[in-house]
Protein backbone atom coordinates (compact mmCIF):
# COMPACT_ATOMS: atom_id res chain seq x y z
CA UNK A 1 0.00 0.00 0.00
CA UNK A 2 1.32 3.44 -0.88
CA UNK A 3 0.29 6.75 0.68
CA UNK A 4 -2.47 7.19 -1.89
CA UNK A 5 -3.94 3.80 -0.94
CA UNK A 6 -3.78 4.62 2.77
CA UNK A 7 -5.50 7.96 2.20
CA UNK A 8 -8.29 6.25 0.25
CA UNK A 9 -8.62 3.57 2.91
CA UNK A 10 -8.82 6.13 5.71
CA UNK A 11 -11.39 8.18 3.80
CA UNK A 12 -13.58 5.11 3.25
CA UNK A 13 -13.40 4.10 6.93
CA UNK A 14 -14.19 7.62 8.13
CA UNK A 15 -17.18 7.94 5.81
CA UNK A 16 -18.54 4.55 6.86
CA UNK A 17 -18.25 5.33 10.56
CA UNK A 18 -19.70 8.82 10.23
CA UNK A 19 -22.44 8.17 7.67
CA UNK A 20 -22.74 4.41 7.20
CA UNK A 21 -21.91 4.80 3.53
CA UNK A 22 -19.40 3.00 1.34
CA UNK A 23 -18.35 3.81 -2.21
CA UNK A 24 -19.45 1.67 -5.14
CA UNK A 25 -17.33 -1.39 -5.76
CA UNK A 26 -15.88 -0.04 -8.98
CA UNK A 27 -14.21 2.98 -7.37
CA UNK A 28 -10.58 3.09 -8.51
CA UNK A 29 -8.12 1.73 -5.96
CA UNK A 30 -10.46 -0.63 -4.13
CA UNK A 31 -8.95 -3.76 -5.64
CA UNK A 32 -5.50 -2.72 -4.38
CA UNK A 33 -6.92 -2.30 -0.87
CA UNK A 34 -8.59 -5.70 -1.13
CA UNK A 35 -5.33 -7.30 -2.27
CA UNK A 36 -3.55 -5.65 0.69
CA UNK A 37 -6.21 -7.02 3.12
CA UNK A 38 -7.19 -3.44 4.04
CA UNK A 39 -10.83 -4.21 3.16
CA UNK A 40 -12.77 -7.06 1.59
CA UNK A 41 -14.64 -6.88 -1.70
CA UNK A 42 -17.16 -9.35 -3.04
CA UNK A 43 -19.39 -9.35 -6.12
CA UNK A 44 -21.65 -6.70 -4.56
CA UNK A 45 -18.88 -4.28 -3.61
CA UNK A 46 -17.30 -3.62 -0.22
CA UNK A 47 -18.28 -6.38 2.20
CA UNK A 48 -15.90 -5.85 5.10
CA UNK A 49 -14.13 -2.86 6.58
CA UNK A 50 -12.68 -4.97 9.36
CA UNK A 51 -13.70 -5.07 12.10
CA UNK A 52 -16.94 -3.67 10.65
CA UNK A 53 -19.19 -5.65 8.34
CA UNK A 54 -20.96 -3.61 5.68
CA UNK A 55 -23.63 -6.32 5.37
CA UNK A 56 -25.84 -7.70 8.18
CA UNK A 57 -24.41 -10.60 10.17
CA UNK A 58 -25.41 -12.51 13.35
CA UNK A 59 -22.89 -10.42 15.32
CA UNK A 60 -24.72 -7.27 16.38
CA UNK A 61 -22.85 -4.56 18.26
CA UNK A 62 -24.23 -1.53 20.05
CA UNK A 63 -21.52 1.06 20.48
CA UNK A 64 -21.20 4.81 20.29
CA UNK A 65 -24.97 5.25 20.09
CA UNK A 66 -25.27 3.15 16.94
CA UNK A 67 -25.77 -0.43 15.84
CA UNK A 68 -23.05 -2.20 13.86
CA UNK A 69 -22.38 -5.64 12.50
CA UNK A 70 -19.17 -7.56 13.11
CA UNK A 71 -17.80 -10.12 10.65
CA UNK A 72 -17.15 -12.62 13.43
CA UNK A 73 -16.80 -12.69 17.19
CA UNK A 74 -13.27 -11.27 17.03
CA UNK A 75 -14.40 -8.38 14.88
CA UNK A 76 -17.55 -7.83 16.96
CA UNK A 77 -15.51 -7.19 20.08
CA UNK A 78 -13.11 -5.14 17.96
CA UNK A 79 -15.77 -2.56 17.09
CA UNK A 80 -15.93 -0.95 20.56
CA UNK A 81 -12.13 -1.14 20.59
CA UNK A 82 -11.84 0.65 17.24
CA UNK A 83 -14.38 3.28 18.28
CA UNK A 84 -12.74 3.71 21.68
CA UNK A 85 -16.00 3.25 23.56
CA UNK A 86 -17.81 0.67 25.66
CA UNK A 87 -20.32 -1.52 23.87
CA UNK A 88 -22.66 -4.47 23.85
CA UNK A 89 -22.33 -7.57 21.66
CA UNK A 90 -25.07 -10.06 20.89
CA UNK A 91 -24.70 -13.25 18.92
CA UNK A 92 -26.12 -16.75 18.72
CA UNK A 93 -24.48 -19.91 20.03
CA UNK A 94 -24.10 -22.06 16.90
CA UNK A 95 -24.67 -25.19 18.99
CA UNK A 96 -27.80 -24.45 20.99
CA UNK A 97 -29.19 -21.35 19.31
CA UNK A 98 -29.23 -19.39 22.54
CA UNK A 99 -28.75 -15.65 22.22
CA UNK A 100 -25.45 -14.74 23.85
CA UNK A 101 -24.87 -11.23 25.11
CA UNK A 102 -21.95 -9.45 26.68
CA UNK A 103 -21.13 -5.88 27.59
CA UNK A 104 -17.67 -4.54 26.86
CA UNK A 105 -16.50 -2.16 29.58
CA UNK A 106 -13.00 -0.72 29.36
CA UNK A 107 -12.07 -3.49 26.95
CA UNK A 108 -13.25 -6.29 29.21
CA UNK A 109 -16.33 -8.49 28.75
CA UNK A 110 -19.10 -8.81 31.28
CA UNK A 111 -20.07 -11.58 31.79
CA UNK A 112 -16.87 -13.35 30.76
CA UNK A 113 -17.99 -16.98 30.92
CA UNK A 114 -18.50 -17.36 27.15
CA UNK A 115 -15.86 -18.80 24.81
CA UNK A 116 -14.61 -17.99 21.33
CA UNK A 117 -13.50 -20.64 18.88
CA UNK A 118 -11.08 -20.18 15.98
CA UNK A 119 -11.66 -22.96 13.47
CA UNK A 120 -8.69 -22.17 11.22
CA UNK A 121 -5.04 -21.59 12.08
CA UNK A 122 -3.61 -18.13 11.51
CA UNK A 123 -1.76 -19.18 8.36
CA UNK A 124 -5.12 -19.91 6.66
CA UNK A 125 -7.23 -16.90 7.74
CA UNK A 126 -6.95 -15.10 4.41
CA UNK A 127 -7.37 -18.20 2.22
CA UNK A 128 -11.14 -17.59 2.39
CA UNK A 129 -11.77 -14.63 4.68
CA UNK A 130 -15.56 -14.84 4.44
CA UNK A 131 -15.49 -18.46 5.72
CA UNK A 132 -12.88 -17.55 8.32
CA UNK B 1 -14.36 -17.16 14.60
CA UNK B 2 -17.52 -17.91 16.53
CA UNK B 3 -18.99 -17.39 19.97
CA UNK B 4 -20.29 -20.29 22.05
CA UNK B 5 -22.01 -20.75 25.39
CA UNK B 6 -19.18 -22.97 26.66
CA UNK B 7 -16.42 -25.36 25.62
CA UNK B 8 -18.96 -28.19 25.80
CA UNK B 9 -21.18 -26.42 23.25
CA UNK B 10 -18.15 -25.77 21.04
CA UNK B 11 -17.10 -29.43 21.09
CA UNK B 12 -20.60 -30.62 20.27
CA UNK B 13 -20.94 -28.21 17.32
CA UNK B 14 -17.55 -29.24 15.94
CA UNK B 15 -18.38 -32.93 16.16
CA UNK B 16 -21.86 -32.57 14.66
CA UNK B 17 -20.47 -30.58 11.73
CA UNK B 18 -17.43 -32.74 11.12
CA UNK B 19 -14.85 -30.06 11.89
CA UNK B 20 -11.50 -30.66 13.51
CA UNK B 21 -11.12 -28.54 16.65
CA UNK B 22 -9.18 -25.32 16.19
CA UNK B 23 -8.48 -23.14 19.21
CA UNK B 24 -10.87 -22.12 21.98
CA UNK B 25 -10.24 -19.18 24.27
CA UNK B 26 -12.11 -17.45 27.08
CA UNK B 27 -13.97 -14.30 26.13
CA UNK B 28 -11.64 -12.21 28.27
CA UNK B 29 -8.67 -13.25 26.12
CA UNK B 30 -10.65 -12.68 22.92
CA UNK B 31 -11.47 -9.15 24.08
CA UNK B 32 -7.83 -8.48 24.85
CA UNK B 33 -6.96 -9.66 21.35
CA UNK B 34 -9.67 -7.46 19.84
CA UNK B 35 -8.36 -4.37 21.64
CA UNK B 36 -4.78 -5.09 20.59
CA UNK B 37 -5.62 -5.97 16.97
CA UNK B 38 -8.37 -3.48 16.11
CA UNK B 39 -7.78 -0.60 18.51
CA UNK B 40 -5.96 1.57 15.97
CA UNK B 41 -8.20 1.04 12.93
CA UNK B 42 -9.79 4.48 13.07
CA UNK B 43 -6.68 6.39 14.08
CA UNK B 44 -6.00 9.29 11.66
CA UNK B 45 -2.38 8.17 11.36
CA UNK B 46 -3.22 4.48 10.86
CA UNK B 47 -0.67 2.45 8.95
CA UNK B 48 -0.87 -1.20 7.86
CA UNK B 49 0.53 -3.62 10.41
CA UNK B 50 3.48 -5.67 9.34
CA UNK B 51 3.38 -9.43 9.78
CA UNK B 52 5.86 -9.05 12.62
CA UNK B 53 3.66 -6.47 14.35
CA UNK B 54 0.63 -8.73 14.06
CA UNK B 55 2.56 -11.74 15.33
CA UNK B 56 3.68 -9.67 18.32
CA UNK B 57 0.07 -8.67 19.01
CA UNK B 58 -0.97 -12.33 19.11
CA UNK B 59 1.91 -13.15 21.43
CA UNK B 60 1.06 -10.18 23.67
CA UNK B 61 -2.23 -11.83 24.61
CA UNK B 62 -0.71 -15.28 25.06
CA UNK B 63 -1.42 -16.75 21.62
CA UNK B 64 1.73 -18.64 20.72
CA UNK B 65 2.60 -21.90 19.01
CA UNK B 66 2.08 -23.26 15.49
CA UNK B 67 -1.69 -22.56 15.36
CA UNK B 68 -1.03 -18.83 15.76
CA UNK B 69 1.84 -18.50 13.30
CA UNK B 70 0.93 -16.01 10.58
CA UNK B 71 2.01 -16.76 7.00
Amino acid sequence: MDERDIELRNRIYTRFVELGEVPAGDEPGLQRLHDAHALVLDDSGIRMLNPFSVVPTPYVVEAGGRSWFGNCVWDAFGIPAALGVDGHVSATCLDCGETLEADVIDGRPEPDDLVAHFLLPARSWWDDIVFT
Amino acid sequence: MNLFRSEEHTARWLEENGYEPGATMPLRQLCALAVAWWGDRLDPDWRPHTREQNQALLESVGLTGPFWQLP
